[in-house]
């Protein structure tokens, strides 16, 4: 059968039907080529996506301060001694004059405030103002620079001191040889004390002192990594630094009050002091870890954290940057005039003279959109992918997982561009008139419901697209690293500062199976409802449009 | 020549003003065609040719166009008649810019749920005593915090509200003028393109001032009177009161700025509206997710949202949520609202008269 | 499908209303073969009819066939009509010859087919030479010559021109008529609109006319003209001393009145105008008065339409 132009029986229905779709859709693309706006706004985003990955080479080049998670490496209270010290001491950490072999200070007596005070005798003096006269001094007292510097005084100016000169807090000034004027400060000295009129203050000896060597805070950092057999069944988490055992420390050990508060080296109650419980289900995925307290809770970043931010850039990047930024903005610029445009232009009228369904006409314009848009979208994530691929941690060249999740991430926006592509562009076709302004309050809301999927709501976003897009992202990061998930709890069980728990949260919509796969598929099935719904409503309104 | 038909009717059209016996009538010269026509204007009530005959003959006029030696109103008359014609618009359906039902629509949702507090303060002065009047009155009453929240607060007035305000009222303020051309109709009068572009500044200002700022008034004016506040609590109050003032006032001048910017660089007002959307939200997103992952704020100054936030903390006297200077955040302020009026200058001044 | 067995356009009973406003009242209409001018002021329901049989509006009672199918339920005769909107609008960024071919892949042509029609129906409207510059460079004319070109491309058996000659100049308007008279000769059925007599009068005789949305005249336009003659149609003649004239003129047959409508002419009132047009030079001659002109002021579509719509009311 050969009609008149004399095409053959290959040319059916299909391929005709084919040709339609290329002619429109290349139409649409070339439309949207020749636009300033579209090259504006591709561009702006490329820029956006280039400083991400400018802050992420820079983050990896400088490398990471290995981080302090139990925060015992710092000296609080500045004598000298890091906190990890002083607990292991049993003295107090934010005390100056606590610290080990300190020893203890026993009051004798005070000056009464108000009035002028004098005392003569060999004491350790603390937080007194006025003059000392003496015939010894410590020069060297243990406990650093809770002490007056002695040696170092400079001489007095002239007048009267707060009237005519100030001296700072717990500091002094020499006033003659073997006579010190001093302001709340403390020493160790033989001689008689003479209060300023006002002041108080106290005297006493010391007992206990010895000299204990200051650790340096490195002692403190990452001292206490994660022990994990991997079988749930032995005894997990050791608590290296033995800050939970608390054996052989020469302090007293912190007390155990009826309430529950103190220490309890048993505060998971599975009957063995310090160590770390694993729970596992059958088919031997983490779901939930209890730790007693302190052990474990300082592990070497080299583990966890350095992974940890890794994949928190991307996945933040991707739900942030892609999904909310790209996802809703993209569409906004480029899918809401697809169709209006040129029913307000009137250029509409050359496009359905020819032999077209109006349907489809909708349907290959969205594609034409999505070409542009996905195309844009999954070179942009395949760029980012070689890069975080390349640079992140771990001992392998390139992180081939890296480069999966991030075509994810594509894939969980180009759905989403589809989504919200078929919904403005139907709110376009629906009214003229309001279509686009409930456009822009559309865009607003799916923002606002992405925040709140960020934040973990899991009801309320459950209508809008951004949360089903979130949560196909979530699935695939747990289907490509089934560890995120322990990570996750690791995280969130150690107390470790995680961005995986800032944008990472498990997928909540698994129809109780607590599997990716599902919560995966339900999404993408939602989102591709919600387009085709949208396109197909669309389609009846333009189908039973008429146009002037 | 007269070839064509076009040509002809025009022909038509001249001669149908021409007075049938011209020979015999003084021809009327320097009069222009409208004159006759209409007989509007002086001297020219003894002019006949106000019916339309046949001519059977072609006398061409010469066209002197009197110059009009009326007295301009002065300038401010002049600039209030254009800020009025875009502030009306909002009330009146006709004779005003066109406001979209849908804006107005918004922008009176937008006001009512801005001055919710109030409602709350009321309802905790009626049930006064108890604890809900307590909470009530901690959660709404006046204090550093909701004086800065009530203009800077993100959720919702900075992530639901004022932005979109700002990109409905701002977006098709010169966008709409360069697509229709309708920025000629200014342009032929004695109107400067600085009265132009100021005056549509200023409206598009007064709107959103109206809601955030008068919003804001009312908020701190309504708690005074529903509690009963004497004096001592006002002069310990206006300094904080005055601080938010000024950031609100900053924050509508900063958004109409890059709104209006945005405005004068598209023809399209959806444009407009959607770049401003976006580098609302899209610097402070970008801005926290750098904060969460790599640990500085410094990127914040980006986000005009945050910078004008981090200067209002200081203005209203709260700590401050950012670790960077605020001077960095005034800086940014300032050359957001810089660049802003450089582009929206540079565009009105090489706007063209004709539909573009 | 065969031509000859239905009509390129059947229009049976076909009304349309925009709310309370009446855009087509009852038309009925059959066309197929040659050209067809369809004639009316604006407002008359041209462009009406043509987005009725486009498809773009639903008739609010009445049927619409293009080749025997509903064109609002179906695109399928699309594949045989060509239509050249009233719209402006171009895609300006576009060359020539994109525009054309781009719409020709539509009809499923490939690509190079599309791109080999384009370039000979560009040449059939003589913008071979100017085909790969962009449209938004084109004039007026060659703009609506580009319209046409996309309407032709596939080669129609039926092709609806929506004012294809407004707002051009008198070149183009020759040979955008003469690529009309062309494809009337080449057995096409065309449907030209127009709100000019003239215009319509050079391309065909084959004429409709509209008038408030009713079917005032359907056939040749002499036919019509002729069916008008029993109404009474002026000529208008100036002279120096129209009272003289006019006792030259009464006695003639044709004449049964004349008036002095102004100073200077006399009008003379008759129902065959061929028949008093025949009389006139020699009445004139008679006379011996000087004549300045001789006007028909009755021979334009708003004279036709006064006479048509004040005789049928």
């Amino acid at each position: 059968m050969m009609d008149r132009q004399g095409r053959g029986l290959s040319e059916t229905v299909w391929t005709r039907l084919d040709r339609k779709a290329g002619a429109i859709t290349e139409l649409t693309i070339r439309q949207l080529r020749n636009r300033l706006s579209t090259w504006v706004v591709l561009a702006v985003s490329f820029l956006l996506l280039v400083c991400l990955l400018a802050l992420f080479i820079g983050g990896v080049r400088d490398g990471w301060e290995p981080i302090d998670n139990d925060n015992d490496s710092h000296d609080w209270d500045g004598d000298g001694y890091p906190a990890g010290q002083e607990y292991k001491y049993g003295s107090d950490a934010n005390d100056p004059f606590s610290f080990p072999g300190s020893g203890d200070f026993v009051q004798e007596d005070y000056f009464e405030w108000g009035g002028v005070g004098q005392h003569s005798g060999n004491h350790t003096w603390r937080y007194v103002t006025g003059t000392f006269t003496y015939n010894w001094i410590e020069n060297n007292p243990i406990g650093g620079d809770v002490f007056l510097d002695v040696s170092n005084l400079d001489d007095c100016p002239e007048g009267e001191i707060f009237d005519d000169f100030w001296l700072d807090w717990g500091s002094g000034c020499s006033l003659a040889e073997n006579s010190i004027l001093v302001h709340e400060a403390s020493f160790t000295g033989n001689g008689t004390f003479r209060t300023q009129e006002g002041f108080g203050g106290v005297w006493g000896y010391m007992e206990d002192v010895f000299y204990v060597e200051p650790e340096p805070a490195s002692n403190y950092i990452d001292e206490d990594d994660i022990d994990w057999t991997g079988d749930p069944n032995k005894i997990n988490g050791f608590d290296d630094d033995g800050d939970c055992l608390r054996i052989g420390w020469p302090g007293d050990p912190e007390p155990q009050w009826w309430w529950g508060g103190g220490h309890d080296p048993d505060g998971n109650g599975n009957g063995i002091d310090c160590d770390v419980q694993w729970i596992l289900d059958s088919d031997g995925n983490v779901v939930a870890i209890y730790p007693d307290k302190n052990v474990d809770e300082d592990p070497s970043e080299e583990n966890l954290a350095y992974e940890d931010a890794h994949r928190a850039f991307i996945i933040g990047t991707g739900k942030i940057a892609f999904v909310m930024i790209l996802g809703i903005f993209l569409p906004l610029f480029l899918a809401l005039g697809l169709v209006r445009d040129e029913t307000e232009n009137g250029t509409l009228h050359y496009l359905l003279s020819k032999p077209i369904h109006r349907g489809e006409f909708i349907t290959y314009r969205i594609l034409g959109y999505l070409i542009v848009a996905g195309g844009f979208v999954l070179i942009m994530s395949l760029f980012m992918g070689l890069v975080t691929a390349s640079l992140g941690p771990g001992d392998s060249i390139f992180r081939l997982k890296d480069v999966i999740v991030w075509l994810g991430i594509a894939f969980a926006t180009i759905l989403a561009l589809a989504a919200y592509g078929a919904i403005f562009n139907t709110l376009g076709l629906l009214s003229a008139r309001y279509g686009v302004y409930i456009a822009l309050v559309i865009g607003v809301y799916e923002f606002v419901m992405a925040v709140l999927t960020l934040g973990g709501a899991e009801l309320i976003p459950v209508l809008s697209v951004s949360h089903w897009t979130l949560q196909l992202i979530d699935s695939i990061v747990l289907i490509v690293w089934p560890n995120t998930i322990e990570m996750h709890l690791i995280a969130t069980a150690f107390q470790l500062p995680s961005g995986i728990t800032a944008f990472w949260n498990p997928p909540v919509h698994t129809l109780g199976t607590e599997s990716p796969f599902v919560s995966g598929l339900l999404s993408v099935i939602v989102l591709m409802m919600i387009t085709s719904l949208m396109i197909l409503f669309g389609q009846r309104q333009f189908k039973r449009r008429e146009i002037m | 020549m007269i070839t064509d038909d076009s040509n002809n009717e025009n022909l038509a059209d001249s001669e149908s003003f021409e007075n049938q016996s011209a020979d015999t009538v003084e021809p009327e010269l320097g009069q222009t065609r409208m004159e006759v026509a209409y007989g509007a204007g002086d001297g020219d009530d003894d002019a006949k040719a106000v019916v339309a005959r046949k001519a059977s003959m072609g006398v061409l006029y010469e066209q002197i166009y009197r110059p009009w030696n009326g007295e301009l109103g002065p300038r401010w008359v002049r600039n209030y008649a254009i800020f009025r014609h875009h502030v009306y618009g909002l009330f009146k359906g006709t004779g005003h810019r066109h406001y979209n039902p849908f804006v107005r629509l918004s922008i009176l949702v937008i006001f009512l749920t801005s001055l919710t507090p109030i409602a709350m303060i009321f309802l905790s002065v009626t049930i006064s005593g108890g604890e809900g009047s307590d909470w009530l009155n901690r959660m709404w009453g006046v204090n550093r915090y909701n004086l800065w929240g009530q203009v800077l607060g993100y959720f919702p007035r900075n992530l639901c509200m004022w932005p979109l305000l700002t990109a409905l009222v701002v977006g098709g303020m010169i966008s709409d003028d360069r697509k229709n051309g309708t920025s000629a109709i200014y342009f032929s009068r004695p109107v400067t393109r600085f009265d132009y572009t100021a005056m549509k500044y200023l409206s598009s200002a007064v709107v959103l001032g109206f809601v955030i700022v008068f919003s804001y008034m009312l908020y701190y004016t309504s708690a005074i009177v529903f509690n009963g506040e004497g004096w001592a609590y006002l002069i310990d109050t206006l300094p904080i009161f005055l601080g938010g003032l000024i950031a609100g006032i900053l924050l509508v001048i900063t958004y109409t700025s890059i709104g209006m910017a945005l405005s004068s660089v598209s023809q399209s007002r959806f444009f407009a509206a959607i770049g401003f959307l976006a580098i609302i939200f899209g610097t402070k997103l970008v801005a926290l997710m750098i904060e969460l992952i790599f640990e500085t704020t410094v990127f914040y100054v980006l986000s005009p949202y945050d910078s004008l936030a981090h200067f209002g903390q200081w203005l209203v006297g709260i700590p401050a949520n950012y670790e960077h200077s605020l001077a960095l955040s005034i800086i940014s302020i300032l050359l957001y609202n810089a660049a802003s009026i450089g582009l929206l200058v540079t565009r009105v001044r090489s706007l063209e008269v004709t539909r573009e | 499908m065969s031509t000859k067995a239905t009509p390129a356009v059947v229009i049976d009973k076909c009304s349309k209303w925009y709310g309370q406003v009446i855009g087509l009242n009852e038309v009925s209409l059959a066309i197929d073969g040659g050209v067809t001018g369809i004639l009316g002021p604006n407002g008359a329901g041209k462009s009406t009819l043509f987005k009725l049989l486009m498809g773009r509006l639903k008739p609010s009672s009445g049927n619409v066939r293009l080749f025997g199918v509903d064109p609002w339920e179906s695109t399928a005769p699309y594949r045989r009509v060509g239509y050249v909107a009233e719209t402006e609008k171009l895609y300006d960024w576009m060359t020539g010859h994109d525009f054309v071919s781009t719409l020709a892949r539509l009809h499923g042509m490939t690509r190079e087919e599309a791109s080999d029609r384009a370039s000979h129906v560009l040449e059939f409207v003589g913008l071979a030479d100017v085909q790969n510059k962009e449209i938004g460079k084109y004039s007026k004319g060659m703009r609506q010559r580009v319209k046409i070109a996309h309407a032709l491309v596939h080669d129609p058996d039926l092709i609806i021109l929506d004012e294809p000659l407004h707002g051009c100049d008198p070149i183009a308007r020759t040979s955008i008529m003469s690529v009309i008279r062309d494809l009337g000769t080449q057995g096409k059925t065309v449907l030209v609109s127009s709100h000019i007599l003239d215009e319509i009068e050079r391309i065909t005789e084959q004429i409709v006319i509209l008038h408030n949305g009713r079917l005032l005249a359907l056939g040749n336009l002499h036919a019509i003209r002729d069916l008008l003659d029993k109404h009474p149609h002026r000529i208008l003649i100036r002279t120096e001393n129209p009272r003289k004239l006019a006792e030259y003129f009464v006695p003639e047959d044709p004449v049964y009145g004349v008036r002095f409508a102004e100073e200077g002419a006399l009008e003379v009132l008759t129902n065959d105008l061929s028949a008093a047009h025949s009389v006139l030079p020699r009445v004139i001659v008679e006379s011996g008065l000087k004549i300045t002109s001789i006007e028909n002021p009755d021979d334009n579509l708003e004279a036709l339409l006064g006479y048509l719509v004040g005789g049928s009311s």
